[in-house]
């Protein structure tokens, strides 16, 4: 019987309205948002080959990862270039997309972006009737008088609608992964595909969620129009509001000084240090050394006291923000694709270990640091490391939410009239 | 008889569920949006006042002409509009070591938000089936059938359900206004409320374009659900694929080259390169006055500071020759700045040129979205947008000439006091001019922003058109 209900629902959903728009929207999406990030992944690339550094100069910067394709998440930060300078000050290189002020104003159209937007939405939209259309149709109670269990019913519902939903959508995901893997720019290992497996199963995760909220809803409620707004306005507050809303809600809590203060207390501590050295009588080696050493000293100060705030300010918006999918989902999502806060974190820590190493070799009129400087390198999170961090927390929070959602929709169903 | 519908239309939606759902989510939000967004605004002034104190201490101790110019520099206040409206961030291409990254993963709530986002998706759940459920209801045959035009139902449906969507905005939109006027730390003057009311008036124009889409859908469908299903689908790429594409896109059609590289270029050009002209420019005023001078020269070089100004204040000869080199020497070090200032100015002014371009192919890309075309009006409206930012460029430019005629007839006077004055010893600039910020004008930013309004209500006339075609055709049995 399981069968007959997953094979109806599939048929149903293949000559509906709505299988044509959303598989069409999709499609649509899925292949303009990969071709649009790997033209923008090979402009990134390029920019890293023109700007890889020689041996005599310390600069680091890593290359964009090919998963950035599918999350770009911070990989535009990430990817500028730290030069270490005099007094062990960093300078960051600005990002290529700086001077295009609109890349400022509009959000990166992602993969996921696509799924944790769009494809919420379209999940939301093929279930919110799934029920309460049956019921206005009448064939709800034709099926419930018969000696089919509602339990069988609504699972038989769900896969079959879940699955003429998520096959085009991992069609045209999965055909465009294999396009994009093939071009001889994007370099996958073991681990990266890994990651990238992973990251569609929890896609799969955070769609299903959704789609079981929208079966919730619809049992909720005896009229399509009413389960349409109130899904609306569900997805509305789970995929924009909470998430959002936390992050300005999180640093009501964490004050942390502005960049622009960070950055005019850095120039006036090492301006302090070369005008005092510049206006002493009799100026010796020590006298340089000691002022290199303050000026380092000064800006460890200021980065640990930063850093500490900012620590604080991610783990408040992460406790806030996870009362929505959308937030667990995007952590989860950057973090495997290396694009994410987790890397941020230890790529500038990296920098820092770097700056230690080099930063008090002699430095020349222009206050570049002079020598031959060993290569930086990084490497990403791997993937052992983000699932202990937070990765294995937000996979067990999606899950809840699927579990929760789904036992609130069977819940509501049992309790349904479907007269 | 219009106003007859438009009452029928407007009690029709403020007894139903979505307009409950929906006047609900709206105040919530706008109201804590608001309060968190004032208090964001209250820190951001404080930060703003730390900084300037900061920066008046350090020039009371170290101010000098040879690096003080980087910190001798125009500040800009927050915006008054912040409470409401978040805009450009200022940060964002700071290229600081030490920035704060959550806004690129999660954008902030502001009233931009509420209006594109909830108010727009509000307008499509009120007018899908405008046209296509009545139908299915069986009502609009009976409408039709007495002597009713169909312009007039049409209208009618336009300004009823419009006013329906504009009393929750309404009412959100001025409980934040009267949050603000109470707040001690939001002083607005009558510019920035007739902004508001401006911004309002905008946000009616970018709802009412929904609406009227939702309309449209409606009356080229004969089922609700094909309309709702439709007109999301035209929302999620006007609001959610186009804007974000045209950047993208702009990028791809129109190269340019490096940032780093030109920027790398740049300060090689006016480091390395300078310096090493300045060096020999200076190498031949000295050997200029080694020839003309001789021994004196060679021992003038190797005096103390005070030794210098007891020989300048005891012998006119000496005080003369060390006037003149001084003068010649600092112009040695000017034309050297200027050469490479020069050339690193055009390396730097071809790449703006090209950004531009891409800038403008980006924005014209995202203006077939009405979304963009809101997004400009409000932002620049308020003073958070990129226009704001351009003005600002243009108004700390003209600061920085100001400071920099300042600092010279400083140094001038100082070196004519004490000879052995340089370019690092310390210079009091406790007399500077200081940098007062006024926004824009506000009639400068509305006319900026009228070829985008233009475009919103273009939109309007086009959506009203194609539903007045469209439902003058509908089969209403």
């Amino acid at each position: 019987m399981l069968r007959t209900i997953i094979k109806k629902e599939i048929l149903e959903n293949l000559y509906s309205y709505k299988f044509t728009v959303i598989t069409l929207l999709t499609a649509v999406l899925v292949l303009t948002s990969i071709f649009v990030m790997y033209r923008d992944y090979e402009l990134r690339l390029e920019n890293y080959e023109i700007l890889r550094p020689t041996a005599k100069q310390p600069v680091a910067i890593i290359p964009p990862t090919p998963l950035s394709i599918f999350a770009k998440g911070l990989d535009e930060n990430m990817g500028r270039s730290y030069e270490i300078r005099f007094g062990g000050q960093v300078m960051v290189g600005s990002k290529q997309q700086s001077v295009n002020s609109l890349f400022r104003l509009f959000t990166a159209p992602d993969l996921l972006y696509v799924v944790k937007v769009v494809m919420a939405l379209c999940a939301m939209l093929f279930a919110f009737n799934t029920v309460t259309g049956e019921k206005e149709a009448g064939t709800l109670k034709l099926s419930l008088s018969n000696k089919v269990g509602r339990t069988v019913f609504l699972t038989g519902k769900w896969i079959g609608s879940f699955a003429s939903f998520i096959v085009p959508f991992l069609l045209a995901v999965i055909l465009c992964v294999i396009l994009v893997t093939l071009s001889p720019m994007v370099q996958m290992d073991g681990e990266k595909w890994l990651k990238l497996g992973l990251f569609l199963f929890s896609s799969l995760l955070y769609l299903a969620v959704f789609f079981s909220l929208g079966f919730f809803i619809s049992c909720l409620t005896h009229r399509s129009a009413s389960s349409l707004v109130i899904s609306l306005f569900l997805w509305a507050l789970l995929v924009f509001v909470i998430p959002n809303l936390g992050n300005i809600t999180a640093r009501q809590f964490v004050e942390i000084p502005s960049v622009e203060r960070l950055e005019e207390k850095r120039e006036q501590i090492w301006i302090k240090e070369v005008f005092e050295i510049l206006n002493k009588e009799t100026r010796s080696e020590p006298d340089f050394k000691n002022a290199l050493s303050n000026i380092n000293s000064e800006n460890a100060r200021l980065i640990d006291d930063y850093r500490g705030r900012f620590n604080r300010l991610v783990d408040i918006t992460k406790g806030i923000t996870r009362f929505s999918p959308t937030a667990a989902f995007t952590f989860l999502a950057t973090d495997l694709a290396g694009t994410g806060l987790l890397d941020e974190r230890r790529l500038k820590q990296a920098v820092l270990q770097y700056k230690d190493l080099v930063w008090d070799r002699p430095i020349d009129s222009g206050g570049n640091i002079i020598g031959d400087f060993p290569a930086f390198s990084f490497q990403r999170c791997p993937l052992p490391e983000v699932l202990s961090a937070d990765g294995f927390i937000n996979l067990i929070v999606l899950i809840l939410f699927n579990i929760i959602a789904f036992s609130a929709a069977y819940v509501a169903f049992l309790r349904y009239d479907a007269r | 008889m219009t106003g007859t519908i438009i009452y029928k239309e407007l009690l029709d939606h403020l007894q139903s569920l979505r307009f409950m759902v929906g006047f609900v989510l709206c105040v919530i939000l706008t109201v804590s949006c608001v309060i968190i967004l004032t208090h964001d605004y209250s820190q951001e002034m404080r930060d703003y006042s730390i900084r300037l104190s900061m920066n008046d201490d350090f020039l009371e101790h170290y101010a000098h002409t040879n690096r003080v110019r980087g910190v001798l520099r125009a500040y800009k206040p927050p915006e008054e509009f912040r409470p409401f409206v978040i805009g450009v961030p200022r940060d964002a291409d700071l290229g600081s070591f030490d920035d704060n990254p959550l806004p690129a993963i999660f954008p902030p709530l502001d009233l931009l938000f509420i209006v594109t986002i909830i108010m727009s998706l509000l307008a499509i759940l009120f007018s899908y089936d405008a046209v296509a459920g009545e139908r299915e209801s069986g009502t609009l045959k009976l409408m039709v059938s007495n002597s009713l035009s169909k312009a007039k139902i049409l209208l009618g449906k336009w300004i009823g359900g419009t006013v329906s969507l504009v009393i929750p905005f309404l009412f959100s939109i001025l409980a934040g206004g009267l949050y603000i006027t109470i707040h001690p730390n939001v002083k607005w003057d009558s510019a920035a409320w007739a902004s508001f009311f401006l911004l309002i008036l905008a946000s009616v124009t970018f709802i009412s374009l929904f609406y009227l889409l939702g309309i449209l859908v409606s009356a080229s469908s004969r089922f609700s659900s094909t309309s709702i299903l439709t007109s999301l689908f035209l929302w999620v790429l006007l609001v959610l694929v186009l804007p974000n594409l045209s950047p993208y896109v702009a990028a791809q059609l129109y190269r340019i080259p490096s940032v780093n590289k030109v920027e790398r270029e740049a300060m090689r050009l006016t480091n390395i390169e300078r310096d090493n002209l300045g060096r020999k420019l200076s190498k031949e005023v000295n050997e200029r006055y080694e020839q003309q001078y001789g021994q004196i020269f060679t021992e003038y070089q190797s005096l103390s500071k005070d030794e210098v100004r007891r020989r300048v204040a005891a012998d006119p000869g000496f005080k003369a020759m060390h006037e003149a080199y001084r003068k010649e020497f600092y112009q040695a070090w000017d034309e050297a700045n200027r050469i490479q200032r020069e050339k690193a100015d055009k390396l730097r002014s071809e790449l703006v040129t090209k950004a531009d371009r891409q800038n403008k192919i980006a924005k014209t890309l995202a203006c077939i979205s009405p979304y963009a075309d809101f997004v400009y009006v409000a932002t620049d409206l308020s003073g958070t947008g990129l226009r704001s930012l351009s003005y600002f460029k243009r108004v700390s430019g003209e600061y920085s000439g100001l400071i920099n005629k300042y600092l010279s007839k400083k140094s001038e006077e100082a070196a004519q006091k004490d000879p052995t004055f340089n370019e690092n010893t310390f210079l009091d600039v406790s007399d500077r001019p200081r940098f007062s910020y006024k926004e824009e004008p506000l009639k400068d930013r509305l006319e900026g922003v009228l070829p985008y309004w233009g475009i919103l209500i273009f939109f309007n006339v086009v959506f009203f058109a194609g539903a007045f075609v469209k439902f003058i055709r509908y089969d209403v049995r």
